[in-house]
């Protein structure tokens, strides 16, 4: 059995019409953008075709996106970008508790700078209260920046409403679109946002890189600082086969999005309703309905994430867990803590996230040899054996 | 089984990025055992230019670096929550007890062979095996842990303490190597962690050292008194948890023969010292003993800590209280340390020791 990849919020392969688009831009179309001569003029107008192909994806004009190196890139760009920018303004920041870390260190980075950072609670299930973001804006606000999708449990934030508040007052609005930008339709001016930040890996595109949207008009200081790239925002040169790679991925997006919003969510709710039936003591993790087509999110009873997702890696299977011990931390994850889980459930996390290229096939496998698996592993959890017993199951 | 029929074995290697669990780990994959690698993640990682530690950053991704090149799958798994129940907490109270524990003891008792010998078993593995110089000997039908070829490095003291049923489920690659040879076997196959050297701290001391490290444990290390065994006070110390029985102390214009510490009274803050010949004793009584073996002989070896040459004894262990008498009397047996007893190279186990007889 070839291995399975159910973690396609990690990172996903890039696809074969991707790689071909790109192939020309490596060694023929190689010139730098920047240049004047022929070579660079061919460069450029590939990259200008492929800012027009974004901007058209999210209803935006072209001038309004700017190539970067990533998500983390276009995050850390976004947010030090309108604080540095309006420090004549305010010196206040509101975020939620649940932001990826690219967002969450920029924020706390510019505490040590002199910002105030409120980092608003959750719910139970992940989600940012629109109210509390418009209580929480003062006199000195500058930036509220809320992700549009947790990457960990899949939720799904009301954009548009915190758009709308932060809007109302003025303030500029920033969401992390990392997980869905390709994934789930949507245009910037839907979800009323100034700032989108958007990435090509999870798109089956090309690693190191993606774009920010800015909202003609947004004042914002550049964070690289060098030669007149991108309207002088972002200086370096262009990573053409990148940026052809973004937007072919997002082409192909955009051809396969609505059948494929169905499809993976079927599937995603077989691997969810499975579990469940097969296995004891689960809990589903983030919003039941307002998520992620596809992310499944569970903590599983009385059994360690860790060597769950070691076992299912020996057997061929690939998901990730919320407290995975990293060579530089053991923090379990802070979106699990922050929608309330205990240390032990968050130990017991898994996450499955699902893509283009999974079958219903994949999905029988993993619903056939995760309860086997969770089984084994009980039997070293004298708590769960006391449990077992108890009601006659005999675990 | 393989096509040539052969068993093959499903083992995790406890790899740590140092040579002697990474040439482990790559004789096993040469012996055609199913490999993985485990890196035990303890939550004591040392800063990026700090001092090397073993589970620093730095070394887990020589670990790693290690199985990718061997091409055996390698993982982290986290023991923080472990190291501070089963060998933190216990080596701060017996520290502050005036005793010197020995964590490598109880930290293969409890975790490599305790917790992580069980979580392996539970995925389905066979054996853990690690980088230890020791070996495990089948001996009418009955498992043994036994010497190593490399006497000078041989661990089996570290390793009395492990439950006797774990025995079976062990592996120790390096028995029938010396360090020099694991050494070339790791430059031959180029492995990028053939010349590293080797860790002799204690993982969770931190560089600032012990007293910082008690202090942080709210342990009070402060200055108190140098006494002789009749009490008079000859200076001052700089808090007793830093002491250890039968290192020299040395006391500011002191003239006289050199002194040794002789014993610690923790809730004095005393530390009792006295001339060489006081820390020689004639045997000791330990506790908390721990057998590899159905009956212990009337004469054996005893190993006092782990750089003792081991000394002839008789023992008598009644219940939980064993008694070692030397035929020459020992020197510096320090509360708290473990003793360790041999026949014939074979570890038959040990126990703390409790206080050593006059």
């Amino acid at each position: 059995m070839k291995a399975i990849y159910l973690d396609n919020a990690a990172t996903t392969p890039v696809d074969a019409e991707v790689i071909e688009a790109m192939r020309p831009y490596f060694r023929e179309t190689f010139g730098n953008p920047s240049s004047i001569h022929s070579f660079g003029q061919h460069a450029r107008s590939a990259i200008e075709g492929a800012r027009e192909k974004v901007a058209s994806f999210l209803g935006a004009k072209p001038a309004e996106i700017v190539f970067t190196s990533g998500g983390t890139e276009s995050d850390n760009f976004a947010i030090k970008g309108i604080a540095w920018a309006n420090r004549k303004k305010g010196n206040h920041i509101i975020t939620s508790a649940v932001e990826h870390h690219a967002v969450m260190e920029p924020c706390h980075f510019l505490e040590c700078e002199g910002f105030e950072v409120t980092f608003l609670p959750v719910d139970s299930h992940g989600l940012v209260d629109p109210m509390d973001v418009a209580k929480a804006i003062t006199e000195r606000t500058v930036l509220v920046s809320i992700m549009h999708a947790n990457n960990e449990i899949g939720t799904l934030q009301p954009i548009a409403e915190i758009g709308k508040a932060a809007r109302e007052r003025g303030v500029c609005f920033h969401t992390d679109a990392v997980q869905t930008f390709g994934h789930i339709p949507f245009t910037a001016d839907e979800l009323n946002v100034d700032l989108l930040s958007l990435s090509a890996h999870k798109i089956y595109g090309p690693k190191g890189v993606g774009a920010l949207y800015i909202r003609q008009g947004t004042r914002m200081e550049p964070h690289m600082h060098g030669g007149e790239q991108e309207g002088k925002r972002r200086a370096s040169t262009h990573n053409v086969p990148g940026i052809i790679g973004l937007a072919k991925a997002v082409e192909l997006a955009e051809r396969f999005m609505s059948e494929e919003v169905t499809r993976i969510a079927s599937l995603r709710d077989k691997l969810t309703r499975g579990i469940f039936d097969r296995i004891d003591r689960v809990k589903l993790n983030g919003h039941p309905e307002r998520r992620l087509v596809n992310n499944v999110n569970i903590s599983i009873g009385y059994c360690e994430g860790e060597a769950m997702i070691l076992s299912l890696d020996l057997m061929g299977i690939a998901c990730s867990t919320g407290s995975a011990c990293s060579s530089t931390s053991v923090e379990p994850s802070h979106v699990l803590r922050a929608i309330g889980l205990s240390i032990e459930e968050t130990r017991g996390s898994l996450r499955f996230s699902l893509g283009r290229y999974t079958e219903e096939s994949e999905i029988d496998h993993v619903l056939d040899t995760l309860p086997k698996i969770v089984k084994r592993l009980r039997t070293m959890s004298p708590a769960y054996r006391g449990i077992s017993a108890a009601k006659g199951a005999g675990g | 089984m393989d096509e040539a029929g052969t068993m093959k074995d499903k083992v995790v290697i406890a790899i740590s990025g140092g040579v002697d669990s990474s040439v482990a780990a790559l004789l096993l994959k040469e012996q055609g055992h199913e490999v993985v690698g485990i890196t035990m993640c303890l939550g004591v990682a040392a800063e990026e230019g700090g001092r090397t530690k073993c589970c620093g950053p730095r070394e887990i991704e020589d670990a790693r670096r290690v199985c990718q090149m061997m091409e055996i799958p390698h993982y982290t798994m986290d023991f923080a929550g472990d190291l501070e129940e089963y060998i933190v907490k216990p080596f701060v109270e017996e520290y502050a007890r005036g005793r010197t524990p020995n964590p490598c003891v109880a930290c293969n008792r409890h975790i490599k062979f305790g917790t992580l010998l069980d979580k392996v078993t539970a995925m389905g593995f066979d054996f853990i095996a690690t980088g230890h110089y020791a070996r495990v000997e089948k001996q009418a039908g009955r498992s043994t842990l036994s010497l190593s070829k490399e006497m000078r490095k041989d661990q089996t003291y570290f390793l009395h303490a492990i439950k006797r049923e774990t025995i079976d489920r062990i592996r120790f690659p390096l028995a029938d190597l010396t360090k020099e040879e694991v050494r070339q076997i790791a430059r031959r196959h180029r492995l990028p962690v053939s010349d590293k050297q080797e860790s002799q701290d204690i993982c969770f001391i931190p560089e600032e050292g012990y007293g910082a490290f008690l202090r942080s444990r709210s342990i009070d290390v402060k200055p108190g008194e140098f006494v002789n065994r009749e009490g008079d006070v000859l200076g001052l110390h700089r808090g007793f948890a830093l002491y250890t029985l039968g290192q020299r102390a040395r006391l500011g214009g002191w003239s006289g023969e050199p002194l040794y510490v002789l014993g610690i009274d923790a809730r004095k803050n005393r530390v009792v010292v006295g001339g060489k010949a006081d820390l020689m004793a004639p045997g000791l009584a330990a506790d908390r003993v721990n057998l590899l073996v159905d009956d212990l002989p009337e004469r054996c070896v005893a190993k006092i800590r782990y750089a003792h040459r081991g000394a002839a004894c008789r023992v008598a262990l009644d219940g939980d209280l064993l008694q070692v008498i030397f035929d020459e009397p020992q020197e510096a047996i320090t509360p708290g340390q473990y003793v360790v007893l041999y026949d014939g190279g074979i570890v038959l186990g040990g126990g703390v020791i409790r206080e050593a007889l006059k």
